[in-house]
């Protein structure tokens, strides 16, 4: 919580049988699990929702603030730190010592997303232009001029506070220092007040032009793509975006479509019929023309419209039923290769054909289930490097992949996904395609691709004080040396996960300080350096580090960090890792921080309180849990290695809430109301109930929902024989137009349409949403005092 | 003065004017009308024994219709037709083959023949007969012609525009049911989709790959076994067939390969959208060009539709290949194209592969029975010289020009289009096969064909040319094309005794082809010689010799053993044949040149000699390779007569005096009141006299009292025009005037008798020409001299 003071006392509540704890629960309180011989399910720990809008000074009389939860809503206004939205520490005391941390049993990783959307009232982020000079930087590190840089004689030295050394102030920079110390001129210079500033780059950061905003789609027209009306749905959905692109001359597009063969198309000849050229070499593809392929789409959007509407008649007859996706976007990739820019893939079945293609693993999985766990997370790794070579090459000339999988089978995720995560993109899952529901999302999705803010041929970088070290990046990159990672595009929704080690010692009341330097050009073209800083105190007391602990940061990490393991190890292996995280974490409490006399209990952090809950819920996640899909696996995969800590959260431990009573809300409430407990206590038996993981909203009918209601949110009185997949219409009522109100507000938080998915009961979609309420008890899964029982057990031992 | 060079060479040239018809009703001309029957005596010969013959040459000169039922064929292995000079025992209904002399009983429905009553192909003067074969039963006659086009877009905008141009006409000319097909290739290679009507589409394949047949059948769709996801063309019963063709290919030839009645709109726009190639080419380089992949491509899609029907690749390049396979030069422009010294020296580092990769082609080709016509436009080379064994062995046509704007291909390129009296008569799929008597063996032919590698008892254990074989494939054969087949005798013990001796001997060929308007037909033509027995009669060989044939074959055999043979000194090969010849036939008392005379079958044939030697064929040197290999392929394709203008020119004078008439291949032909006009079969020179040049630079031609001067002028332009219209490739027209920089195409052509050594004796107004070659008046001289010396 923010602004918490000091460190909480050990605050034991009795004492007992371990086996039968109790936990009252108080928000201002550490949590205890104390000895009454029934634990009341009410009163553990649970997350409460903030209702108020917080507004958060990142630094408040020199120091860092300990910043509001991700969840929360609130309104930054740096003050020398960067806003959390962009970088978020999993800890905001940085231990003094490797011990320490070791000892914490807690992660050290900053979560840094670059381009996060920030609140409508805070402010722009600042650009400063040095001109020809550019910015200052350390000399020694080449860290960027930034707020916690100290001037000192006169200003003509400063000091640069992540490697020390001492620089010589340009003659062109000088400015005197006023009583305090600081240069006179701070306030009015972003780069020396602002966490975050974005300098404009000069010519030594340019390697060539700015490269234009090339987007250029591929459709998959084999023939289950046409029949599944997927092809129809990408068209009409490229057709769509089109007005959504960036303006200006800078902005180029290209098409191809491919089955067995690859079709390029040049829309170049204004008054005449478009041109297919047809690549039918797809073990070694080639561009089949030098020009023209990619052009302004000012100068072709007519064309291409036209020829949007016409492919899926043009295929309809298509009896192809293979598919060259490797061989196709490597025939793209040839095409966009000397400007770079984004890659839309519209894929629909297994890659069978040409270059990187795939076979249907999945039915070896299924018959080799005889021989266990052991070599099944096999299948969640890329069957091959075909792929992955051709993604690195296709990052070294700065092409983004997307891929979006319209798809009814089995396609490979794990082999697939390759591309897109080394090379800044991501994977769109839409399984099964329902040609009636899926092409708004599929809309939505590539719109929000097109239109949300991005940066295009980045490098990026993250420096910190003296002290530690970067160990390691993880997200969707391509990384060619130790330092960089390169990013053909980077967008808003990526977070990218910087872990650090330490390699000296801070002194106790000194600052670490993180700077993220992002190179990048804008869809505009202009060349910009975004340098994001956050310092922080560095502490020596563990019961600091508690105190300060980031709990949904370091849930991001265990998540990620899970995710990263699941293709390498057994899934049991993953789950009882995930969990010994989070035991690790709680015995560290429990043996320094904790009063001996509460050696019975189990006592969690304040800060950490709810990690009990959100590792339960990842041992059932998509990606942990026994049964389900290779695909779903993978996928769940392929999201988390780029999730922001705001939806990292939501994607394992899910939003509940009643839709059948949203009528009974003031317009004044706010639009979402309060979300319910994951448990099936909640759900009463004449309930409709939306539960959202940031991805699906899946929506429980239950039996005896007054029909009325049905018809009023589905115009429909009977779920006998409604589809699955829902399209969610508004009706002429209230409660559509709340159901309406408080979809899209998800749609807005999450940015992400979601599929909405409709789950019966007796059917295995209401057996799915069953499954989502992880504080029940399920086959294979703890209940969530089962589970804080099992916790508590393990510390015990531990500690004996 | 009878040994004086004027006699040798016949006193008046007019005498060596052709008769009307050469080469007779059968086509066939003999270098020797006479055999000797021994191996020795035709070595004494020096001439080799060889027939040139011109298989379906000019179906009108036939004596009969063409018979509308299969011929007869003897028992094999012999298997010859029925012809004139069997014996027919009309009682018994048995006929003796005249080859083999095995007697055949003939079938039950040659039951009414009788003295009375003789079919058509025993007629005597029926040496040459055709016969229809109707079609195995269920295929429907006729096959439409196929024509693939390949064209170079590595050209500037201009050439362009005339080869559309040509495509225009071409595709108006072309009959309604013809099949088309469209390649256009430059960095890469396009083969469009003529059957999809909803935008243009194209396949492209990459230039700088070698693409197997049956790569680019997978890669179309069109593999037999069909690719995955294509649907397999099972044959079902009451499948439309689609232009006669198996409907297992019908995929391939709906959306490639078009009827021009159903594709003509399609064409238009393509030809209409069409532009030079849009790759780059970098500064200092020749532009990309994939020639032979674009072939390769052809050769398999026409493989994969069209498999052993008429159909021809006819490729419009424009420059030479420079990437992929093929290639005969590299992108950098500081590396010349190779020349015959380069060749000479080994250092034509692309040439061996190149041919190599050609041959390949030829091999697929001739299996698929397809045919390579290269229309080859460009100032530089494009590499017909690599080229060369796979537009020869399929039966291509041949043109080299300097622009696709130039008449030469204009012209050309329509006259093989063009149906009517200068029609070329197209035909496709043709089997050339030898019957003859047995003391006869074939060495092997010279000519646009392949050997089928039938091998039997008839076959020489020399060869010459495609040989060790008694059967050649003619994927393509037309009206002009000639072939030269190459005999030896080797008397069998039986047949050089007395009285088993038949004074005759009996030579049959046989061509099976695909006629123009697409019905299979069988012409043969059977042809009697005399044998002559003894080596002292020589008069009965000088009485049968034809210097024309044997001119023409030996320059075919040096050109043929000049690619062949490594370091072959052609030039002292034919002085020595000819001394030898001249030693055997000539008249003279031993070593007394000046009692030297030849009879008149032999006396032009030093001239013959002297201009071969002189020629394109054996002063490469002077020529690019591909220019040798044009050349080549035109005089191993062409008639006799056409041939012997391409060792020597004919020249005719024009001039007030008298009506126009032939005169000397010799400077001193030169007046400044003559026009001259100059047959050299690859150029028509009309060259004018200082004088009539000063006349009409004057204009008076355009005065009515200078009517005659007028008509002289016009005179040579419509002559050359008579020899232009009979002729393909057609030739290039040179205007030019005495003391021009064009005279050098007649000058170059001239016997030297006057040069800058003998400038004095020149009587004023005549030229001289600048050259250190020896005069025929010398060579003769040096000929009389050695062929005397004992």
């Amino acid at each position: 919580m923010p602004g918490m003071p000091g460190a909480m006392p050990p605050n034991a509540l009795g004492q007992g049988m371990p086996s039968t704890p109790t936990m009252p629960y108080s928000p201002h309180a550490e949590a205890q699990v104390s000895t009454p011989s029934k634990i009341d399910p009410n009163q553990i720990p649970r997350p409460i929702t903030e209702t108020s809008v917080v507004i958060f000074e990142t630094r408040q009389a020199g120091q860092a603030a300990v910043p509001p939860a991700a969840s929360s809503e609130f309104i930054v206004k740096d003050t020398g730190n960067c806003s959390p939205r962009l970088m978020r520490c999993t800890m905001n005391q940085i231990p003094c010592t490797g011990d320490l941390l070791t000892t914490s049993g807690m992660p050290l990783a900053i979560m840094v997303q670059p381009f996060a959307l920030p609140h409508p009232s805070e402010e722009a982020i600042q650009l400063v232009d040095f001109g020809e000079m550019g910015p200052i930087r350390c000399s020694r590190c080449k860290a960027y001029i930034n707020p916690f840089m100290r001037f000192v004689d006169q200003g003509k030295i400063f000091i640069c506070n992540l490697c020390g050394f001492s620089n010589d102030t340009p003659r062109e920079y000088l400015c005197n220092l006023g009583p305090d110390g600081r240069r006179r001129d701070a306030d009015d210079r972003p780069e020396l007040c602002r966490g975050t500033v974005e300098f404009i780059a000069t010519k030594e950061f340019l390697v060539r032009e700015p490269m234009p905003a090339v987007y250029f789609f591929l459709v998959d027209v084999s023939m289950n793509a046409i029949q599944t009306g997927a092809t129809a749905a990408a068209c009409s959905a490229i057709s769509q975006s089109l007005s959504d692109l960036p303006e200006g001359p800078r902005t180029m597009v290209g098409i191809a479509t491919f089955d067995s063969t690859i079709h390029f198309y040049s829309l170049k000849r204004a008054q005449q019929q478009p041109l297919m050229l047809i690549v039918p070499d797809i073990q070694d593809v080639y561009t089949p023309l030098q020009m023209d392929l990619i052009l302004p789409v000012s100068e072709c959007r007519d064309s291409l419209e036209q020829l949007l509407e016409s492919i899926p008649s043009m295929f309809e007859n298509n009896r192809v039923a293979d598919s060259a996706f490797g061989a196709a976007m490597k025939a793209g990739f040839l095409a966009m290769k000397p400007t770079g820019g984004k890659l839309l893939v519209f894929q629909s079945v297994l890659p069978s054909v040409g270059t990187g293609s795939l076979s249907a693993r999945e039915t070896e999985g299924r018959s080799n289930i005889s021989s266990g766990d052991k070599e099944a997370h096999k299948l969640l790794q890329p069957v091959d490097k075909t792929l992955k070579t051709m993604a690195l090459e296709f990052a070294e000339y700065q092409v983004c992949v997307d891929v979006f999988l319209t798809t009814q089978s089995y396609t490979d995720v794990a082999s697939i996904s390759v591309v897109p995560s080394t090379t800044g993109g991501r994977v769109y899952y839409y399984f099964p395609f329902s040609a009636l529901s899926d092409p708004a999302k599929l809309f939505n999705d590539l719109r929000w691709n097109i239109t949300r803010p991005q940066g295009l041929e980045a490098v990026m970088r993250v420096r910190c004080s003296q002290g530690l070290q970067v160990q390691d990046y993880s997200g969707n990159f391509c990384k060619r040396v130790p330092t960089d990672i390169d990013l053909p595009a980077i967008d808003s929704d990526k977070t990218i996960m910087v872990s650090f080690k330490h390699d000296d010692k801070f002194q106790e009341n000194s600052e670490c300080g993180f700077q993220c330097a992002l190179l990048y050009t804008t869809v505009y073209g202009q060349r910009r350096i975004r340098v994001i800083n956050i310092s922080l105190p560095c502490t020596s007391m563990l019961s600091n580090l508690f105190r300060c602990a980031d709990l949904e940061a370091q849930f991001t990490y265990v998540v990620k960090q899970a995710a990263n393991g699941i293709p390498s190890s057994s899934l049991s292996q993953v789950r009882d890792q995930v969990t010994s995280t989070c035991i690790n974490i709680l015995q560290s409490y429990r043996q320094y921080c904790a009063s001996v006399s509460s050696s019975g209990q189990l006592i969690l952090p304040e800060a950490l309180k709810l990690l009990p809950l959100y590792t339960l819920a990842l041992t059932k996640s998509i990606g942990l849990r026994n049964d389900g899909r290779l695909d779903d696996r993978s996928y769940w995969v392929s999201i988390v290695s780029s999730v922001s800590v705001s939806l990292a959260v939501p994607l394992v431990f899910p939003r509940m809430i009643a839709l059948h009573d949203l009528t009974s809300r003031d317009d004044e409430d706010p639009l979402i109301p309060n979300p319910l407990t994951l448990n099936s206590e909640n759900i009463q038996d004449n309930g409709i109930y939306l539960l959202e993981n940031g991805e699906d909203g899946f929506i429980h009918v239950r039996n005896a929902v007054n029909p009325a209601t049905l018809e009023q949110i589905f115009g429909f009185s009977s779920l006998a024989g409604a589809p699955n997949l829902l399209v969610l219409e508004q009706f002429d009522n209230v409660l559509s137009r709340k159901v309406n109100e408080v979809v899209n507000e998800i749609r807005r938080q999450r940015c992400s349409y979601l599929r909405l998915r409709l789950c019966q009961k007796g059917d295995p979609s209401g057996d799915f949403f069953r499954s989502l309420l992880v504080e029940d008890k399920a086959p294979g899964g703890l209940s969530y005092v089962e589970f804080l029982v099992h916790v508590h057990r393990q510390i015990q031992s531990k500690m004996t | 003065d009878s040994c004086s060079p004027r006699s040798i060479m016949a006193a008046d040239p007019s005498a060596a004017a052709a008769p009307a018809d050469p080469d007779g009703p059968d086509a066939v001309r003999f270098t020797w009308n006479a055999w000797p029957r021994s191996k020795v005596e035709a070595s004494r010969c020096v001439v080799p024994l060889a027939v040139a013959i011109s298989p379906v040459r000019s179906p009108e000169s036939l004596a009969s219709p063409p018979l509308p039922y299969p011929p007869l064929r003897c028992k094999p292995p012999c298997s010859a037709l029925l012809n004139p000079f069997a014996r027919v025992d009309f009682a018994a209904k048995i006929w003796i083959c005249p080859l083999c002399f095995s007697r055949n009983h003939f079938p039950p429905h040659y039951a009414g023949i009788s003295e009375n009553n003789v079919p058509a192909e025993l007629f005597t003067q029926c040496s040459t007969v055709e016969y229809l074969v109707a079609g195995p039963p269920g295929s429907p006659a006729p096959l439409p012609p196929v024509f693939l086009f390949v064209i170079d877009t590595c050209v500037i905008e201009e050439e362009l525009e005339y080869v559309k141009l040509s495509m225009r006409k071409a595709v108006a000319l072309l009959p309604e049911h013809a099949l088309v097909g469209l390649v256009t290739f430059g960095t890469q290679v396009h083969l469009h989709e003529l059957g999809f009507s909803e935008l243009s589409k194209i396949y492209v394949f990459r230039g700088s790959k070698e693409i197997s047949k049956e790569q680019i059948l997978d890669q179309l769709g069109l593999s037999g076994g069909g690719r995955p996801g294509f649907p397999k063309m099972t044959q079902q019963p009451g499948v439309q067939q689609v232009n006669g063709m198996h409907p297992l290919v019908t995929t391939g030839v709906n959306r490639f390969l078009l009827p021009v009645s159903e594709c003509e709109c399609t064409l238009s726009t393509l030809l209409d959208e069409l532009q030079p190639d849009q790759w780059p080419v970098e500064a200092g380089n020749r532009a990309i060009r994939c020639t032979g992949v674009a072939l390769n491509v052809a050769a398999g899609l026409l493989g994969a539709c069209v498999p052993g029907t008429g159909a021809r690749i006819i490729a419009l390049l424009g420059g030479p290949c420079t990437e992929g396979p093929g290639v005969i030069v590299s992108k950098d422009l500081s590396e010349p194209v190779r020349s015959h010294k380069d060749l000479d020296k080994d250092a034509a580092p692309h040439f061996q592969k190149a041919v190599k990769f050609y041959d390949g082609l030829a091999k697929q080709l001739v299996s698929q029975g397809h045919v390579l016509d290269v229309f080859a436009s460009a100032l530089d080379q494009v590499g017909l010289a690599e080229m060369k064994l796979a537009i020869e062995r399929t039966g291509g046509l041949v043109v080299l020009s300097e622009s696709f704007g130039h008449s030469v291909f204009k012209d050309s390129f329509k006259r093989i289009f063009e149906g009517g009296e200068h029609s070329l008569g197209l035909s496709f799929n043709g089997t050339f096969e030898i019957n003859c008597s047995k003391d006869i063996k074939v060495q092997g032919v010279i000519g646009p064909c392949t050997s089928l590698e039938k091998k039997g008892a008839l076959c020489a254990d020399t060869i010459v040319g495609q040989g060790n074989t008694t059967a050649w494939k003619m994927c393509g054969l037309d009206r002009n094309t000639s072939l030269t087949v190459f005999f030896d005798v080797s008397p069998s013990e039986r047949s050089g005794q007395p009285g088993h001796q038949n004074p005759d001997l009996y030579i049959q060929f046989v061509t099976s082809y695909q006629h123009p308007e697409g019905q299979m037909r069988i012409r043969a033509t059977t042809v009697s010689r005399k044998w002559v027995d003894g080596s002292t009669n020589t008069e009965e060989l000088v009485e049968g010799f034809d210097q024309e044939t044997a001119a023409v074959v030996l320059a075919r055999y040096i050109s043929l053993k000049m690619e062949i043979e490594e370091e072959f000194d052609a030039t002292r090969w034919l002085d020595r044949s000819l001394i030898r010849l001249c030693s055997r036939f000539g008249d003279y008392r031993k070593d007394d040149p000046s009692s030297f005379s030849l009879h008149s079958n032999f006396s032009l044939f030093p001239q013959f000699m002297f201009n071969l030697r002189r020629s394109q064929f054996v002063q490469v040197f002077n020529n690019s390779p591909d220019e040798t290999a044009y050349f080549r392929m035109l005089l191993n394709r062409e008639s006799i007569t056409n041939s012997v203008a391409m060792i020597q020119p004919s020249l005719i004078s024009f001039s007030f005096d008298s009506p126009p008439s032939p005169v000397f291949l010799d400077v001193a032909s030169i007046a400044v009141d003559r026009i001259l006009l100059l047959d050299a079969y690859f150029s028509v020179v009309i060259f004018h006299g200082m004088t009539i040049a000063q006349w009409r630079n004057m204009c008076y031609q355009n005065q009515p009292e200078h009517q005659q001067f007028a008509q002289l002028l016009q005179a040579p332009q419509e002559e050359a025009q008579v020899i232009i219209n009979g002729r393909f490739p057609v030739p290039r027209l040179v205007v030019c005037d005495q003391h021009g920089s064009q005279a050098r195409f007649l000058l170059a052509k001239l016997n030297p008798s006057a040069t800058y050594n003998s400038a004095h004796d020149v009587p004023p107004g005549s030229d001289i020409i600048f050259t250190d070659d020896v005069s025929f008046q010398v060579f003769c001289e040096h000929l009389q001299r050695l062929a005397v010396q004992s």
